[in-house]
């Protein structure tokens, strides 16, 4: 096994274009470490990303905020402009594992993971993110919910790799929320999530939504219909329950160790129902 | 009858006191040396090759791959374990636990292992190892393993009494307790009720996984490293099952991260001496936490009917208990325990308890933490909360009116002696928790438990150093904070200061037998033992003194660390301390010390009562814990922080596996979850501050009145979350855990009916 | 004479009584008598039995002696966690 830290985005993909065994890329380690402690990979090469100063940046930009792939969960809670202007997208990242997860764990990994169950996707989708992906062949921009296809399968192609994330600016009344279920407090994984972002008028009617769901699909579930039964609301009883409803049967789960699928099915109507709920009362304030 | 033996009130100088606990430094520095942190020159890294199936017989296993691989120095079969058990059949049951000699028992079970230079080279020999299975089916449901059509889990499973000749054949044993006519109790009751319990597997969840340093020599000799909560147990198992002489096996217990049953039972350490006697080099062998989930014992999983009839007061008429316990694939007392357990509180007229221990496709079941009684509980309080809530009685006034008191007799025989659950329960009367008002979708659950204490073989050795201080071996080894608290003894009983004695705890080459920590029997036993030691050192401190001032040893006594001289003659003489006596020694006669060899007889049970406060999520399933309150009769607290910490800890275990903790098997009889992201082991931010009482009804057969704690304290909690969830929601809770999934299909199945 | 009373499943091997009466003043004398009088005990004695002396379960000291009127109970010797 060979072990390599680059120090520019172009040596680190000059690394993995080079490489014909099985390459993986250290982030933050937090799911790669315990899959090879655990047996399950044997990596050849591995390129630690975490030297390479550009992708260990959270950068304002004029469209918006750009996220470095190495930038740490933690660090995204400390940083106050993403705190305010995407307050789903963080506290779905500082949800991740432990506290000392989050000071290794990145978002960029959450999502190369390909977990349907992983945090940070759902608010990703919700908040309309898009992927900066380096390669070979150059560089590709896509929508986060085209990264992951299947439980551990991205649509990355050989040697691209994540270099970073990145998030619209933030309009006013507009805010996300991401609510998760777990049986425990902390340091669990989802047994459904959802996430939502909401742009409201300035008498409070839903304009725009986007609505996706975690740990209910082999991939996250980007639920179009669900922001529908939102759009032109004021989060009133009626609204939440079709929200409810919709969720409830856009989800396709599967019955685990870690819940049955009438129990995915039902709460993660209820987790869609109270993160619109919070979502809103963001954007309310978001004057 | 003599039942109510009174104990002398007694004035503590040390016990009672709060100080640092001794080996605290050493583990928040990570200096403590666990079973893991120890390495022995030239040692070899093992590893166990496991089953992949619930149950298959093993038709041939071929190993000429592995040990051809460059660093591997030696692999083990069965066939390397030869029987010696000599017709003992519990031992050859451990034999086979350790590695499968016919077939494979459960996902998990041994069946090869290899001792290599590195981890690397071992993990790879593993894979190069080739066992010819052939799958049989398997059973590893309580209840589906009774039915007479399943799978035969043991093929020599018999039942241990058989009165009917017709028991099924995965029945291993039946035991009955009880006294009265329970239907003629039934028959005068104004109100019966009857319910069904089911309670899942779970483990004991210590951090420390099962680790062990083996060498064994070819001399006979051997050295053993361990983990575990018996060295003096482990050396006598290992020593038979490898056919070694007993006092040849060097046993020393490492510091322990937590056992709480888990670790009185070997399981790897007989392999990593068989590696270490073929490689001829010294093995450590270290399982992961895999490991321990699939391949160490976890509590029985259970299934238990109880039937309880009271008059309208609220005096229990007649009560019984069906209590059905797994055991794994070979014997066990799991039923025997719950039934003497389930109504171990209450005075009964008439009371039937039957325990039935059922083997079934999974590991050994193994003690944890008053083995059998928190799943009873959990069946008998749920059945008597139903009651109060049916007769409109406050839950604690039942208890009240049904407590055991001295001279009560216990529903599996015997008249108690001096307990306190009276006064448990009019302590938790008086506390304020019962007074906080509770909101929507919140319940408020009481429970009481039970649990014996054991005493048995016991050795101390006090030896008094140059200066005057002392060092105390103990050979019960400190589960939680025991040598602070025998220190604390010591002192008390020397007259001196506490942080002028050291315990530690001696190999088994230092002390004779001493039985395992198991049975609250740690604090009880070498306390007794201590203060023993302890009386014949100051025997030998006075003889020194008497020749030091050369007067007859009669006219000398003992007190406030200090020999006094008494009587007319010498009255005046001023005192000689400990120190001044200790510096003299080699002038008087020796080395000063006093040893104890004893059996510890006088055990004092205990009883606890818990209160639950709870919110339940009424769309999730989900429930938090609001406040928790433990109250337990510790007869005396030694060293009070650690029993509120058996108190605590107790309570905690139980409330893990009251809302998450189970295994789950798969239809493959394979184990789903077995690690601590899925098998769920609360973390702090799941719980509120546990708080508690202790209560002190001393133990009349203790010199100082203690009670074992240790166990107690896990008993209630099932019950008490259980009763809680059950008054918040409206809807009777019957299986544990009260996962969020199972507390919401509880919920929305109440609304279908 | 002490009346020893016998717990239920054990009650299978002494004639189904509750209750046997057994000549011994020590436990090793009652356990003793006990196999010999009820050769069934035999295994449950191998395993291990307590014995209750007025409400004090005497595990292992088999030294312990019978007063004469007092309540003597056997029960199943434990172990634990």
């Amino acid at each position: 096994m060979h072990y390599s830290r680059p120090n520019s985005v172009a040596e680190a993909v000059n690394l993995l274009g080079g490489n014909t065994g099985n390459a993986f890329i250290l982030a933050g380690g937090s799911d790669l470490l315990v899959r090879m402690k655990g047996g399950f990979v044997e990596p050849s090469l591995i390129v630690d990303i975490k030297a390479i100063a550009e992708l260990r940046q959270i950068r304002a930009t004029d469209k918006g905020f750009w996220i470095g792939a190495a930038v740490t969960c933690a660090e995204l809670g400390e940083s106050e402009m993403l705190r305010a202007a995407w307050p789903g997208v963080v506290e779905a990242a500082n949800l991740i594992g432990s506290k000392q997860v989050q000071g290794r764990c990145t978002i960029a990994g959450n999502l190369c993971n390909a977990s349907p169950a992983a945090d940070s996707v759902p608010a990703l989708v919700a908040a309309g993110a898009r992927v900066h992906i380096v390669g070979p062949n150059g560089s590709r921009v896509t929508a986060v919910e085209d990264v992951p296809l299947s439980p551990g399968k991205t649509s990355l192609a050989p040697g691209e790799m994540v270099a970073a994330i990145e998030l619209d600016e933030r309009p006013a009344h507009a805010s996300d929320a991401y609510i998760r279920f777990i049986p425990r407090t902390e340091m669990d994984i989802a047994v459904a999530s959802a996430g939502i972002n909401l742009t409201l008028d300035a008498d409070g009617t839903i304009k725009t939504a986007r609505v996706a769901l975690g740990a209910v699909a082999p991939t996250v579930l980007r639920v179009d219909e669900a922001a529908e039964a939102l759009v032109g609301t004021k989060l009133e009883t009626a609204a939440l329950e079709r929200l409810a409803e919709t969720c409830s049967a856009a989800a396709r789960p599967i019955d685990d160790k870690r819940g049955t699928i009438a129990y995915r099915k039902s709460v993660v109507g209820v987790l869609a129902k109270r993160t619109a709920e919070l979502a809103y009362k963001r954007a309310r304030a978001n004057s | 009858m003599n039942i109510n033996a009174k104990t002398q009130i007694q004035e503590f100088r040390s016990v009672g006191t709060r100080p640092v606990r001794q080996d605290g430094v050493d583990k928040v520095t990570g200096r403590a040396r666990y079973g893991a942190d120890y390495n022995m020159p030239g040692q070899l890294v093992g590893l166990v090759l496991r089953s992949p199936h619930a149950h298959a017989r093993i038709k041939s296993i071929d190993t000429s791959a592995a040990e051809a691989l460059k660093g591997v120095k030696a692999v083990i079969t069965a066939a390397d374990l030869p029987d010696h058990a000599d017709g003992d059949e519990g031992l050859l049951e451990i034999l086979d636990n350790c590695m499968a000699r016919t077939k494979a028992r459960y996902d998990g079970h041994a069946v090869a292992a290899v001792a290599a230079i590195d981890e690397a080279t071992a993990r790879k020999a593993l894979g190069l190892i080739r066992v010819d299975y052939e799958v049989l089916p398997h059973v590893t449901d309580v209840d589906e393993a009774l039915k007479s059509t399943a799978n035969v889990v043991h093929e020599h499973a018999t039942s241990r009494v058989d009165p009917e000749q017709n028991v099924p054949l995965n029945v291993h044993a039946t035991e009955e307790f009880g006294h009265g006519d329970i239907e003629a109790g039934f028959a005068k009751s104004d109100l019966i009720v009857e319910r069904s319990f089911k309670a899942e597997q779970s483990h004991q969840g210590y951090i420390e996984p099962h680790a062990c340093v083996a060498s064994v020599n070819a001399d006979g000799t051997g050295d053993l490293w361990v983990t575990t909560q018996g060295h003096f147990s482990y050396r006598i198992v290992c020593a038979q099952l490898l056919g070694m002489d007993v006092s040849k096996l060097r046993v020393t217990s490492s510091e322990i991260g937590g056992g709480f049953g888990g670790k009185t039972h070997v399981w790897a350490e007989p392999v990593a001496l068989a590696l270490s006697r073929k490689a001829g080099r010294p093995v450590k062998l270290t399982m992961s936490r895999e490991e321990v989930f699939r391949s160490t014992g976890p509590t029985s999983p259970a299934s238990i009917d109880v039937k309880i009839g009271v008059s309208n007061e609220g005096v229990i008429t007649s009560a019984y208990a069906h209590l059905r316990y797994g055991c794994g694939p070979y014997s066990g007392v799991w039923g025997m325990l719950g039934a003497m357990t389930a109504f171990a509180c209450y005075d009964i007229e008439n009371v039937k308890t039957i325990g039935i221990d059922v083997r079934i496709n999974r590991p050994k079941t193994a003690a944890y933490r008053a083995p059998s009684a928190p799943v009873a509980a959990f069946a008998v309080e749920s059945v008597l909360d139903e009651i109060a809530q049916k007769l409109d009685m406050d839950p604690l006034e039942l208890r009240f009116r049904n407590a055991v008191k001295n001279g009560s007799r216990s529903s599996y025989g015997p008249t108690f002696g001096t307990i306190g659950l009276v006064e448990v329960l009019e302590a938790v009367k008086s506390h304020p928790q019962l007074n906080v008002p509770l909101a929507a979708n919140q319940g408020r659950g009481i429970a009481c438990g039970y649990w014996f204490n054991i005493g048995g073989q016991t050795c101390t050795t006090l030896n008094i150093g140059v200066d005057g201080t002392a060092t105390l071996t103990i050979g019960t080894v400190d589960v939680g904070g025991s040598r602070s608290s025998m220190s604390l003894v010591a002192a008390e009983e020397l007259g001196i200061d506490y942080d002028k004695v050291k315990t530690v705890i001696g190999d088994t080459a230092t002390l004779g037998h001493n039985d395992t920590t198991e049975g609250s029997r740690g604090t009880f036993s070498s306390s007794m033992a201590t203060i023993n030691a302890v009386k014949q050192a100051i025997g030998v401190l006075r003889e020194r003194a008497a020749k030091m001032w050369e007067i007859p040893v009669d006219d000398v006594v003992w007190e406030k660390g200090c020999a006094r001289a008494v009587g007319e003659e010498h009255g005046n003489l001023p005192t000689l301390s400990l120190a001044e006596i200790a510096k003299e020694a080699p002038n008087t006669g020796g080395p000063i010390a006093g040893h104890s060899e004893i059996v510890a007889e006088g055990v004092g049970v205990s009883f606890g009562a818990h209160i639950c406060d709870v919110e339940v999520d009424p769309e999730t399933g989900a429930t938090k814990i609001l406040r928790y309150l433990v109250v337990q009769d510790a007869g005396r607290a030694i060293h009070p922080a650690y029993v509120e910490g058996q108190y605590q800890g107790g309570a905690v275990q139980g409330i893990g596996w009251a809302l998450n903790e189970e295994y789950v098997y798969g239809a493959d009889g394979r184990l789903q979850n077995a690690g601590f992201l899925d098998y769920r082991i609360p973390v702090c931010s799941d719980l509120p501050m546990i708080d508690t009482v202790i209560v002190e009804v001393p133990n009349p057969g203790h010199p100082y009145g203690v009670r074992g704690v240790g166990e107690t304290p896990i008993v209630p909690p099932l019950a008490a979350v259980a009763n809680a969830i059950s008054r918040a929601t409206g809807v009777r809770m019957t299986h544990v855990p009260m996962s969020p999934p199972r507390v919401l299909a509880a919920l929305e199945n109440a609304k279908v009916t | 004479m002490v009346d020893v009373n016998v717990w239920g499943s054990l009650s299978t091997c002494t004639d189904n009584q509750k209750v046997i009466q057994i000549e011994a003043t020590t436990i090793r004398g009652l356990l003793r008598e006990l196999v010999e009088k009820y050769p069934g005990a035999a295994p449950w004695v191998k395993r291990g039995i307590s014995v209750s002396i007025d409400g004090e379960i005497i595990r292992d000291d088999w030294s312990k002696t019978l007063p004469d009127d007092a309540e003597i109970y056997l029960i199943p010797r434990m172990t634990s966690g």
